[in-house]
């Protein structure tokens, strides 16, 4: 009988999938990387600094200020969830991703690099858009890095696997396109990116917990400024528990075999 | 350890009932031994990419137990064991001719050092060195497809599984082909070749299945299927097998 010899990687698997998903990214860098940075400073100095200074302070914060949490969550939702959308997207429809489901690579495999590509790529635009944000808007303290760490962390998981998520549901580059357009850009703006949800009227403030996006926004807010819409602990609580929530689904999606070319 | 030696595929009871009730394959049994040259024909929708997908574990069957050289077709033993060129030109379009068979070998387990040795290898053996550099897409329909048969020997597979390798290339590069799939399988790989060309599983295969509806109606060497069928070419004998 043929012996039984384990199959033995020199390198992981893993890590070259994941390292082709930044790869993949960076190819295209003017795109993923330029742009993104480049519209979220662009609101930085419109709304923080020109507009800004018409606005009145919010919780003792500057309006400047007060936006770039949001903002900064704001610009990692985006590119985390479209990262993976558009890259298991187009692995599906040019049935590149055969060739990955033909090889060792395990399901589970598949999907932490494809969840590490979005991971890298919004941290590197958060990064970025810190980098030119917050010497804008004169506030580089962080009031709670505890939770400012742990709830980015909970972010990036979240968005990641819900690009994923979408790249693995979505049947046509329409799908792709209006995902971002007609969900996550209006989550985005009734999500307390530049505003204070307690200022509006109840119902709507009720309303604006129901948005996940809000929740987001709370966990950076509170890291950088120490305050918020919500407790830090219900804040990191419910970002976890989407984080949770999401990477179960998405497991199933890929263990189950329903990931279609 | 005994003598006999596992078979390069095996397929017991395979069925396959896609979302929409239909079925591509049913019941399938088929047993390649180590070292073959098996031709798989049938009519398009017969099953064949099908039962290919299962193999490589890209479709999930519905009932039915697949081993690749003894082992179950969903571990890695499996699966590093296979080398697949599809029918489509399926390639990564965010890559480079070279970056995409080095990644490739990396998600076989190579080393850098490895899979970029044997990429360039390949690019010389394909004759694509020129074109390391260059996007998949921007390559000619032939060089294409020299490109997914490069791919799907990078990791030295045991069994090669192509699936109408030379469907629509020019009269020299099916020439190289079956060239490089001749001494391919001289070397020991076994071969599961798909194929419309009726001549050329006759010319390459030791023996041959016809597939239809997911079935496999026939199976033999060349000369003893057309015996059976009374059949005075290939031709005759696919019609035949369709039609009984």
């Amino acid at each position: 009988m043929t012996a039984v010899v384990a199959f033995r990687a020199e390198r992981p698997a893993f890590l070259w999938l994941l390292e082709r998903e930044v790869l993949r990214f960076l190819n295209i860098w003017r795109y993923s990387i330029i742009g993104p940075v480049l519209s979220t400073v662009l609101f930085v100095i419109v709304f923080g600094n020109a507009l800004g200074r018409h606005v009145d302070p919010v919780d003792g914060v500057t309006y400047g200020r007060f936006i770039v949490p949001g903002l900064f969550a704001q610009a990692m939702v985006n590119v985390g969830f479209f990262n993976g959308t558009t890259s298991l997207f187009e692995a599906r429809r040019d049935r590149y991703i055969n060739d990955v489901f033909a090889s060792p690579l395990r399901w589970w495999e598949v999907n932490a690099a494809l969840v590490g590509g979005g991971i890298v790529r919004a941290v590197i635009v958060g990064a970025s858009t810190l980098a030119f944000a917050l010497p804008l808007t004169g506030g580089s303290s962080i009031a709670r890095p505890g939770v400012l760490v742990f709830g980015t962390l909970g972010l990036l998981v979240v968005v990641a696997q819900v690009g994923v998520i979408a790249g693995s549901l979505a049947k046509s580059l329409d799908h792709v396109y209006s995902m971002e357009s007609i969900v996550l850009l209006p989550l985005g703006f009734v999500g307390g990116v530049f505003y204070s949800v307690s200022t509006l009227p109840h119902a709507w403030d009720v309303l604006s917990r129901f948005d996940p996006v809000f929740w987001l926004v709370q966990v950076e807010r509170i890291g950088f400024l120490g305050q918020g819409d919500t407790s830090p602990a219900a804040a990191l609580l419910v970002v976890w528990a989407l984080a949770a929530l999401l990477s179960a689904w998405s497991a199933w999606i890929f263990a189950t075999g329903r990931l279609k070319p | 350890m005994s003598a006999w030696r596992a078979s390069a595929l095996s397929v017991r009871g395979l069925t396959k009932t896609y979302a929409d009730g239909f079925t591509a394959v049913s019941g399938l049994d088929l047993e390649i031994p180590d070292g073959a040259f098996f031709g798989l024909l049938g009519p398009n929708g017969a099953g064949k990419t099908t039962l290919i997908g299962s193999v490589c574990s890209i479709v999930r069957p519905t009932t039915g137990g697949l081993s690749v050289f003894g082992h179950d077709y969903r571990t890695r033993e499996a699966r590093s064991l296979i080398g697949l060129a599809e029918q489509d030109i399926n390639v990564d379009r965010f890559l480079s001719v070279r970056q995409m068979l080095i990644y490739h070998g990396g998600y076989h387990g190579m080393s850098r050092q490895a899979a970029r040795a044997r990429a360039d290898e390949v690019l010389d053996l394909f004759r694509l060195s020129h074109k390391a550099d260059a996007r998949a897409y921007e390559l000619s329909g032939g060089m294409q497809r020299r490109l997914v048969l490069a791919r799907a020997l990078l990791h030295q597979p045991r069994l090669l599984i192509l699936d109408e390798p030379t469907a629509g290339v020019d009269v020299e590069l099916r020439a190289e082909i079956w060239r490089l799939m001749k001494g391919l399988n001289a070397a020991g790989t076994t071969i599961l070749l798909t194929t419309h060309y009726l001549e050329e599983a006759e010319t390459l295969c030791d023996e041959i299945a016809l597939l239809r509806a997911g079935e496999i109606v026939a199976r033999g060497t060349s000369s003893s299927l057309r015996a059976r069928y009374g059949a005075r070419d290939i031709g005759e004998l696919y019609e035949r097998a369709m039609a009984s």
